[in-house]
């Protein structure tokens, strides 16, 4: 089976939750058999193409234009002479084809010439041109347009759809989240190849409510259009349903994972002599930080030995700090700022308990791995993660009364605090990839088995 | 007679570095030693030995006719001899001359009068100490930190033998019509007060190289023709106070050696004298030169010489602000409850009116003002490493 995938993020390039994900299923798939071209939104108009699972890590490189390929083949043969490739030159290489640490900064928007032309090649495919199809089409039209930079480079991506669909080979089309979805969807109409799109997160969950209209407008039309979706949990499966009104018959649920290594040796290096409990996330209405701030508030009046910390940045962190001094938290809560891979694992290895109080998860990765570590989560009922995980407790995230019982019980009964703790440890060392990718491929197959009938 | 009293403030705080939360319980260094060795050095260059150099030059030129008075810091002392002893070894010189008096305060210019009230006797003890054993002064007169006084500060002052005045801003919803060239008491009566005149003492501090101010350029001439027309306010033979309160630094730091203010300072002394109704006074001979029934002032709440508002809104306004220093006096208390001297010194180089000032979030005219003053990016940041190091702190104990 060969995939066509496009996606936004993809390590080393990581924004969010999404370039995790992607990495942890395009491994597992390799390890499956399956052949994945992947498509990032780069600076140069390039491909991954992932044979074997190493590839995952290695990342080659095939370029669309072969005179670019001569002059990088060129510039890397002479700087690498070894044969093992280290980590500094894949990010060397990846310097090279323009895709830098921060996404935002892949394609720049002033290469941008008009984009809508590749529509009107569209609309003259009389191949199943539908009425339906013409509005799908006059949609994302009207709502793939905007003057930020973030528009900008999801017109680009699909206008190089194009492109890629002339060249590659493939079996079927992966698109992740909204931001591909055009490029997916373009491709499909261009191949007739099939169509899988996967819901990370919707604009709903982004927004804490309603958002930006034409990010809605082209998650709509990019599943509606889709000939499978796969969403991450439950919860995201009924939001769609009920938001949008996709098809309940076309969606799959594959719950994400993550592979953890067994830290069952490793010993605590408290940062507090007290119990500790942590926030750890971007401060966004999104994760919920005002919930923990009340809570923090709530527990300090039975247990003033407690403290908080609150790990990570975001564009509400000046109001959560302002109102954890309003709420006087004295020096029992600190701000850690953004952290780094490293600074996250040590922070996690000091503290007792971590909640995450989303407002609105479709899954939420992060309390797996803080039960890696042996620590007591609290998580949000609104998140996907909690139809997967046994051993952490499961509050409505505006339950804030709830959560400060739950809290103050596992002070005043350490021993409970610990022993779920450990349960969680053991429970996440099976949540691995492998079987979540098993689906996936099942509904490659599916969606492979659907086209090909309803084409022959 | 008219009295011209200048007071300098000499203060540097103890600045923090940049104290990330996961240090907490592995690195209990606070402050940024590079910085404060940076900071130090180069005010003493610019301001320090230079403006010593020319006081003790007009003292003896004036041969005991100009006076002027100090009131410097512990923290500063201890910075002059950690970076820069050459500077207080100018200051003994000064002191030595007979013609200038030292300030009491407290050791670690702190606002612990708002918040404990044996802290601040403990604190303004260590100074007087310190007065002591540096310059063999026995202080007389008070300055409270940043001039915040209230009825209060007057009571407790008075307890302490020995002193028997205090300075602070004369400020105009204390002042109403009245006039702050006169020495006035205490609400009880039993401290005489001295009050900032605070429109030609911030002429020179903060206007004094204003290009924009309508009176720029500040020459000798013109600044002396002001205090004479002050003068003929002077009724019946009464002494008469004109109150220069300000900044040290103000000379060569606030306002660069290029705006003339040591020229205009070298002047001042001999302009001055060539009148006989102007000389020059120390705080403490208010006491005695005051030759008429001193009017008692009730101040029932707190002011200050900073901003606009003369009150604590640069220290105490927002909640980051309240949040730091309510935090800071808790712990404070504990520390000094488990008997933990050790942390004292730390703690209290924690309760510098520096740090609560570099979280003010007052944007407008003062927060420029605000941002010179500050190490720090932002409030925000200033907040954030206090908050951590006191988080430390706690956890010594």
């Amino acid at each position: 089976m060969k995939i066509l995938m496009f996606s936004w993020e993809f390590p080393p390039l990581i924004a969010g939750g999404l370039a995790m994900a992607c990495y942890g299923m395009v491994k597992a798939l390799l390890e499956l058999g399956v052949e994945i071209d992947l498509v990032l939104p780069t600076k140069e108009m390039v491909y991954f193409p992932l044979k074997k699972v190493e590839d995952a890590d290695t990342l080659p490189v095939v370029f669309l234009d072969p005179v670019r390929q001569k002059e990088y083949d060129e510039f890397f043969t002479t700087k690498t002479a070894s044969t093992t490739e280290s980590v500094s030159t894949i990010l060397e290489r990846l310097e090279f084809i323009g895709a830098t640490f921060s996404p935002e900064t892949y394609i720049s928007g002033s290469e941008l010439k008009t984009w809508s032309h590749i529509f009107e090649k569209v609309s003259t495919i009389k191949y199943e041109h539908t009425r339906t199809e013409e509005r799908v089409w006059e949609n994302i039209k009207e709502y793939l347009i905007g003057d930020e930079d973030i528009f900008k480079k999801v017109q680009e991506l699909t206008i190089r759809a194009e492109k890629y669909a002339q060249v590659l080979d493939f079996d079927v089309i992966h698109a992740h989240d909204w931001l591909t979805y055009p490029a997916g969807m373009l491709v499909k109409k261009l191949t007739q190849k099939p169509l899988v799109s996967h819901i990370h997160a919707t604009e709903f969950d982004r927004a804490g409510g309603a958002g930006d209209e034409r990010i809605h407008k082209l998650e709509y039309e990019g599943m509606t259009y889709a000939d499978l979706v796969i969403c991450v949990s439950k919860y995201t499966a009924n939001m769609i349903i009920s938001r949008y009104n996709i098809d309940p018959g076309k969606i799959r649920i594959v719950h994400n994972a993550y592979d953890v290594d067994d830290l069952s040796g490793l010993q605590k290096e408290r940062i507090f002599k007290g119990p500790t409990i942590i926030f750890l996330g971007r401060i966004t209405l999104q994760k919920g930080p005002d919930y923990f701030i009340e809570l923090a508030g709530q527990v300090l009046k039975t247990h003033p030995e407690a403290r908080f910390i609150i790990a990570g940045s975001g564009d509400m962190g000046r109001r959560i700090l302002y109102r954890s001094a309003y709420l006087k938290l004295k020096n029992k809560l600190v701000f850690t700022g953004f952290l780094n891979r490293k600074d996250v694992e040590k922070i996690l290895n000091s503290v007792d308990i971590y909640i995450m109080p989303s407002v609105s998860e479709p899954f939420g990765i992060a309390p797996l791995e803080a039960m890696a570590y042996g620590v007591t989560t609290i998580i949000s009922k609104q998140s996907g993660v909690s139809e997967v995980v046994q051993n952490a407790y499961k509050v409505d995230f505006w339950d804030i009364s709830k959560m400060v019982e739950i809290v103050n019980y596992l002070i005043e009964n350490p021993e409970d605090c610990k022993a779920m703790g450990e349960r969680g440890r053991l429970e996440v060392q099976n949540i691995g990839w492998t079987e979540a990718s098993e689906k996936i491929l099942k509904t490659y197959q599916e969606a492979f088995q659907i086209y090909d009938s309803q084409t022959h | 007679m008219l009295n011209l009293i200048f007071y300098f403030q000499v203060h540097q705080p103890y600045r923090l570095r940049n104290y990330n939360a996961l240090e907490i319980n592995k690195n209990h260094d606070y402050f940024n030693h590079t910085l404060n060795k940076e900071v130090m050095d180069k005010v003493a260059t610019k301001c320090y030995i230079p403006t010593n150099n020319l006081m003790l030059k007009l003292i003896e030129q004036c041969k005991g006719e100009f006076k002027i008075s100090y009131s410097i810091t512990g923290t500063a002392i201890e910075q002059f001899k950690a970076y820069r002893p050459d500077v207080l070894d100018t200051f003994k010189r000064l002191a030595d001359t007979g013609c200038v008096e030292f300030i009491g305060e407290t050791y670690y210019h702190s606002l612990a009068l708002l918040y404990d009230t044996n802290e601040f006797l403990e604190q303004v003890e260590m100074h007087r100490d310190l007065m002591r054993r540096e310059f063999g002064y026995h202080t007389t007169t008070f300055r409270n930190t940043e001039l915040i006084y209230q009825d209060r500060l007057s009571d407790l002052i008075h307890e302490i033998e020995g002193f028997n005045t205090i300075l602070t801003e004369g400020a105009d919803r204390i002042l109403n019509w009245r006039s702050p060239l006169f020495a006035y008491k205490n609400y009880s009566g039993v401290i005489s007060l001295l009050l900032k005149y605070y429109q030609l003492s911030d002429d020179i501090a903060f206007r004094f190289s204003n290009r924009g101010w309508a009176e720029y350029p500040l020459t000798v001439t013109k600044f002396v023709n002001w205090v004479e027309q002050l003068s003929l306010a002077e009724q019946k033979g009464r002494s008469l106070f004109l109150n220069l309160f300000m900044d040290y630094e103000t000379f060569g730091e606030h306002q660069w050696e290029e705006t003339g203010i040591f020229k205009f300072m070298e002047k001042l002394p001999e302009y001055i004298l060539k009148n006989p109704h102007l000389g020059f006074a120390q705080p403490s001979d208010a006491f005695q030169l005051a030759n008429y029934q001193q009017e008692t002032l009730a101040f029932p709440e707190p002011v200050s010489w900073a901003d606009a508002e003369r009150d604590l809104s640069a220290w105490l306004e927002n909640d980051m602000q309240n949040n730091a220093i309510d935090a800071y006096f808790e712990l404070l208390a504990k520390i000094k409850q488990s008997n933990r001297f050790d942390l004292l010194d730390e703690a209290r180089k924690l309760s510098t009116s520096d740090h609560f000032y570099y979280m003010s979030t007052k944007y407008f005219q003062d927060g420029d003002v605000h941002k010179y003053f500050s190490p720090y990016d932002s409030p925000d940041q200033a907040y954030i490493y206090y908050i951590n190091a006191l988080a430390d702190l706690e956890e010594r104990l």
